[in-house]
């Protein structure tokens, strides 16, 4: 029971991270960035070609990763979706341009960093064991922590700093903001490449772990949209709480329904769907939290 | 004297309707300056033309001697002018604090913003009560107050009010009307006020326009308009 909430935890946290970096995107730009778990994958493997290839530390290969990640994000903001959402009111176009960047993103990727699976070697070694009861490696425990510490730090950001108060701002009343003197093309792009950074990280972290390869991206983007649907789109809590939720369900899921084959995934999209008829707008659907 | 803020020919359209034909108005600082006129004249489109939530067609708008059309928004809070926008639009989910603090965006040295704080707290205390508050939780009354403050937050020299009596309860229209008199007085500050409340705007104005489809059909001393018969027909609406 100890070890479900654990792993549980565990995952909820990265999963949090995620979620946390497209809700961000979706309540600036009202865009849904379908291109979020390419972003994550990238992420893993610059952390891979900085630890693994170059040698340097990890920390150097997460730094790399979130620079990156925010970089990419603010080009595809300025240059991709701030001309199209000029252009277009139609909230199709974003759609199919975000879909259109994860596609290219792959298509990238699979040119720099090939199709195999990559890994860094461990960063820690050694088991954490209590009495059997709880058990796990020091390198996922640090890897949690991190990413419950970068949580904090972002929540503490978007509430305490000048730059998150103008972002909520944006995300609440664009007109009221503008009116406060906040310029909307410069924030959308700080929070684009805010969010994107947020999902390099995680895969910088989790390339420690799970390793990376291509093929993760679409997934990842799937359930980063569960997550936020759980909680509620454009809502800090809401993404936070999707994404433990969900990291929940799945580690109950591979313990419990491990004995009736490969099912977890089955049954949280059946819960979804009864969850979302019930309450469409999510546990805390409100604009922004 | 030049005048803080003048419209010369100001033509506006949205989808090709206009919504301004040829305005010219003017205005010297430290007068309390009304427009008033029904719903679609006009009005809201000048102060949208000052703020560059609007871009103009034709025509200048001056303010301090230098051209203001074509100013990005955030450039223009920074020299000085700040709005009070219809419906108010608080950021319903932020904290009064926030809210009011978002107001002193574009200004940088803490203390001083502190200092603007406490004044604002000072002038409307319920605010105080409603700190840490969401600000969507308000009464409109409250939340007219808030947005009121958060205006000032910018230290503005011209402070532009759309509509600040719409959807208040009666009794606190009166409280707004002698809000806006003691902050021109106060603070210094020059105001445009936006109002199909004709009776209060020129009541605390000193000068006034009336606007009628696009156009400005009447202008002079808030004093004289207030009995002037053709004004009282077309905007007072009888005895009220």
């Amino acid at each position: 029971m100890e070890q479900i909430l654990v792993n549980g935890l565990y995952l909820g946290a990265q999963y949090a991270l995620i979620a946390l970096g497209l809700t961000l995107i979706f309540s600036l730009m009202n865009v849904l960035n379908f291109a979020h778990g390419q972003m994550y994958v990238l992420g893993g493997f610059v952390t891979y070609t900085i630890v693994s290839q170059l040698g340097l530390p990890f920390i150097v290969g997460l730094i790399g990763s979130a620079v990156t990640l925010a970089v990419v994000g603010a080009m595809i903001e300025k240059f991709l979706f701030r001309p199209v959402i000029r252009r277009s009111h139609r909230e199709e176009s974003t759609m199919l341009l975000a879909a259109g960047i994860a596609f290219f993103l792959d298509a990238v990727i699979l040119l720099l960093f090939g199709e195999k699976q990559r890994g860094v070697p461990k960063i820690i070694n050694g088991v954490f064991n209590w009495d059997f009861r709880i058990i796990m490696p020091y390198d996922r425990i640090l890897i949690g922590v991190l990413a419950i510490a970068m949580i904090a730090a972002f929540i503490l950001f978007m509430q305490y700093s000048r730059a998150g108060r103008a972002m909520r701002a944006l995300a609440q009343d664009r007109v009221a903001a503008q009116l406060m003197g906040v310029d909307v093309d410069r924030y959308s792009m700080i929070g684009f490449a805010l969010g994107a950074m947020l999902a390099g990280l995680v895969g910088g972290l989790l390339v420690t772990i799970t390793g990376v390869n291509l093929g993760m991206g679409g997934p990842t983007s799937i359930k980063a949209f569960m997550m936020i649907m759980i909680g509620g789109a454009g809502v800090i809590s809401g993404a936070i709480a999707g994404g433990f939720i969900l990291g929940m369900m799945e580690s109950i899921g591979l313990t419990v329904l491990a004995a009736y084959g490969d099912i977890t995934y089955l049954v949280i999209f059946a819960s979804l769907m009864v969850f979302l008829a019930i309450r469409p707008q999510g546990l805390m659907g409100k604009p922004w939290g | 004297m030049t005048a803080m803020l003048s419209f010369e020919n100001v033509e506006l359209y949205y989808d090709h309707v206009y919504a301004l034909k040829g305005v010219s108005i003017e205005m010297q600082e430290g007068e309390t300056v009304a427009l008033i006129g029904a719903n679609g004249a006009g009005k809201s489109s000048i102060l949208r033309a000052i703020t560059g939530l609007r871009k103009i067609h034709s025509g200048e708008i001056r303010y301090m001697g230098e051209r203001l059309d074509g100013t990005p928004a955030a450039e223009i809070v920074r020299r000085g002018i700040a709005m009070v926008p219809e419906g108010r639009r608080v950021f319903p989910y932020m904290s009064v604090k926030d809210n009011l603090l978002m107001g002193a965006f574009t200004r940088t040295d803490k203390a001083d913003i502190a200092r603007t704080l406490d004044s604002v707290l000072t002038r409307f205390p319920r605010l105080k009560e409603r700190f840490g508050q969401s600000a969507g939780t308000l009464s409109g009354g409250e939340q007219q107050m808030m947005v009121i403050g958060r205006a000032l937050m910018a230290r503005p020299r011209l402070l532009l009010l759309d509509e600040p009596s719409l959807g208040i309860a009666p009794k606190l229209v009166q409280d707004i009307a002698r809000s806006i008199v003691a902050i021109s007085r106060d603070e210094k500050v020059t105001v445009l006020l936006v109002e199909q409340n004709s009776r209060m705007a020129l009541s605390i104005s000193n000068r006034a326009y009336a606007m009628s489809t696009g156009s400005v059909v009447l202008s002079g001393n808030s004093r004289d308009l207030i009995t002037d018969d053709r004004i009282k027909a077309a905007y007072l609406g009888g005895d009220v």
